[in-house]
């Protein structure tokens, strides 16, 4: 990254830090102090360009809404999402990935963290910040997503396509197990280097697809030992396949609102005890 | 300054000329690779349909349309092939051995997906019957409420001269509700007059209303142009039959 860039980024935390404990001198606010943070890494992502892969995502569902007509025997509506979300998931994924095991160490590297601390921040702040404002630039990533694929049925179907309304909760379950991988990113890149960072958090969305093998195989089982084994880590795991909910939208089916409160439940709790578990490890990291 | 735009003009071109010439080269080597093997696009697949399933980490839907494309790729070049036009029903001799484990691949990583059931049964028969109503079989049995699974499989019994097991899987077809009303006429027909030519006509004029699929519509047009030809040239055997 040029050195300009890098200097710009700095005086941003800062900048955007010294006006908020300035004002959080005036209001003690430990939630201004977040979203300070959280504003900050959400423009670094711009800066960083990671919402250019929306320009990727434009050209394969434009590609799409022409030429799959042809190959898919007039399926092109289920193709389309089909395509539409899983691309929304995998470009995601990356993202959560990349970026997410890049914000601690990216500040730690540049030695911008030094001044962070230097202002009344704490490090738990400085992680749910670090969080939320990627959690922020997945969002936008998702919506403009969404709004693409919703644009391309359009297209498709010359007119109003019923598959419209169904593809949205299944857009908020991706929302949601994108979230719960950022956490998972930042949880290990809070002790770790990016490079496994990024592979252990690949493994865990991988194994987390996997769950419901975890449970089949802890069932079959002979030793008791390693049903137990097997049985815990169905438990510890994050059971991703809850919000693997593309293929059933494609056919115009929506989850019920209890499930999707429940998938919502489970990862706001999952990611609390995941950011509370970085924030642990963090506070006891030595930066000297 | 000027040192510097040699510099880049002469990288440019060798960029360009480069690329210019690994076009040409690819083109050669195309001349000189040996003709690929008719049989070499038969291997076996690598994956079943479970474990492709099981591996495919939230993204079955994605898969089983590549499934499925592939699937109508698979039998579209092997037509091509052919120096003449082939019937969608008869492709026995395209030795289509592949096309079984992709329609069940496809259709066990998304059991909903209707289109490649509705290929199975009408392609399939010629192929490999039992396969055939084995995959539309599993249809019904993940889709109980897809009347169309049903009419499908009691197409194949009646191919198979089965009226008695047509039958039954139009009677229960014809036990869904906002069912057709002819699903339960076509029960009745099966079981009294299978083999007649009015049956015949029935389940082809059925097949044409019913599908989305053009391939399909095309295939029973041509039947029932059989159908007609046949009448006529009972009513008037001296008489040409005219071509519609």
């Amino acid at each position: 990254m040029p050195l300009c860039e890098i200097s710009r980024n700095e005086v941003d935390t800062t900048a955007s830090l010294t006006q908020s404990t300035t004002r959080a001198e005036a209001r003690p606010d430990r939630l201004w102090r977040i979203t300070a943070i959280a504003r900050n890494a959400f423009r670094e992502a711009v800066r960083d360009r990671v919402l250019y892969n929306l320009v990727l995502f434009v050209l394969l569902l434009t590609a799409a809404s022409i030429f799959i007509g042809e190959l898919s025997g007039g399926q092109e509506r289920k193709v389309i999402v089909d395509l539409g979300l899983s691309a929304m998931l995998l470009f995601g994924v990356f993202i959560a990935i990349f970026v997410g095991v890049g914000l601690v160490y990216k500040e730690i590297e540049r030695r911008t963290i030094y001044a962070v601390f230097s202002k009344p921040v704490a490090r738990g702040e400085f992680l749910v910040g670090k969080y939320l404002g990627l959690c922020l630039t997945l969002l936008v990533n998702v919506v403009v997503m969404a709004v693409g694929v919703s644009l391309a049925l359009l297209y498709v179907s010359g007119g109003w396509d019923p598959l419209i309304p169904t593809i949205w909760p299944a857009v908020l379950l991706i929302y949601i197990e994108l979230m719960l991988l950022t956490a998972v990113a930042l949880l290990f890149s809070s002790f770790s280097s990016p490079a496994l960072s990024a592979l252990l958090t690949f493994f865990v969305f991988v194994i987390g697809h996997f769950s419901a093998d975890l449970k089949a195989l802890a069932g079959s089982m002979g030793s008791t030992s390693a049903r137990w084994l097997f049985t815990g880590l169905y438990y510890l795991l994050p059971n991703l396949a809850n919000y693997s909910f593309i293929t059933p939208a494609a056919h115009g089916r929506a989850p019920a609102a209890g499930f999707v409160f429940a998938a919502a439940l489970y990862a706001l709790v999952y990611i609390t005890v995941i950011l509370a578990a970085a924030t642990m490890v963090f506070s006891r990291r030595n930066f000297k | 300054m000027n040192h510097d735009r040699m510099k880049t003009v002469a990288l440019g071109s060798v960029v360009v000329i480069g690329i210019t010439c690994a076009a040409l080269l690819v083109r050669w080597t195309d001349t000189l690779r040996p003709p690929p093997d008719p049989n070499a696009i038969d291997e076996s697949l690598y994956l079943n349909g479970k474990t492709a399933r099981r591996i495919s980490l939230g993204f079955n839907g994605l898969v089983a349309d590549w499934y499925w494309m592939r699937s109508l790729q698979y039998v579209g070049k092997k037509i091509l092939s052919q120096p003449e036009d082939v019937a969608i029903d008869d492709l026995s001799k395209l030795n289509l051995k592949l096309l079984a484990p992709l329609l069940d691949t496809a259709t066990t990583l998304d059991p909903e997906f209707l289109d490649p059931y509705e290929y199975a049964a009408i392609v399939l028969p010629a192929v490999d019957v039992q396969e055939a109503i084995r995959i539309t079989q599993k249809g019904i049995d993940t889709n109980p409420n897809a009347w169309r699974l049903y009419q499908h499989l009691g197409y194949i019994y009646w191919q198979q001269g089965n009226y008695q097991a047509a039958s039954e899987t139009y009677g229960r077809g014809a036990q869904i509700p906002g069912v057709p009303p002819w699903m339960l006429a076509m029960k009745a027909k099966m079981e009294a007059d299978g083999g007649s030519r009015d049956t015949a006509r029935e389940i082809y004029t059925r097949m044409f209303e019913e599908s989305n699929d053009e391939q399909v519509k095309d295939m029973a047009r041509k039947h029932l142009l059989l159908l007609d030809s046949l009448d006529q040239r009972e009513r008037n055997p001296k008489s040409e039959v005219p071509v519609r």
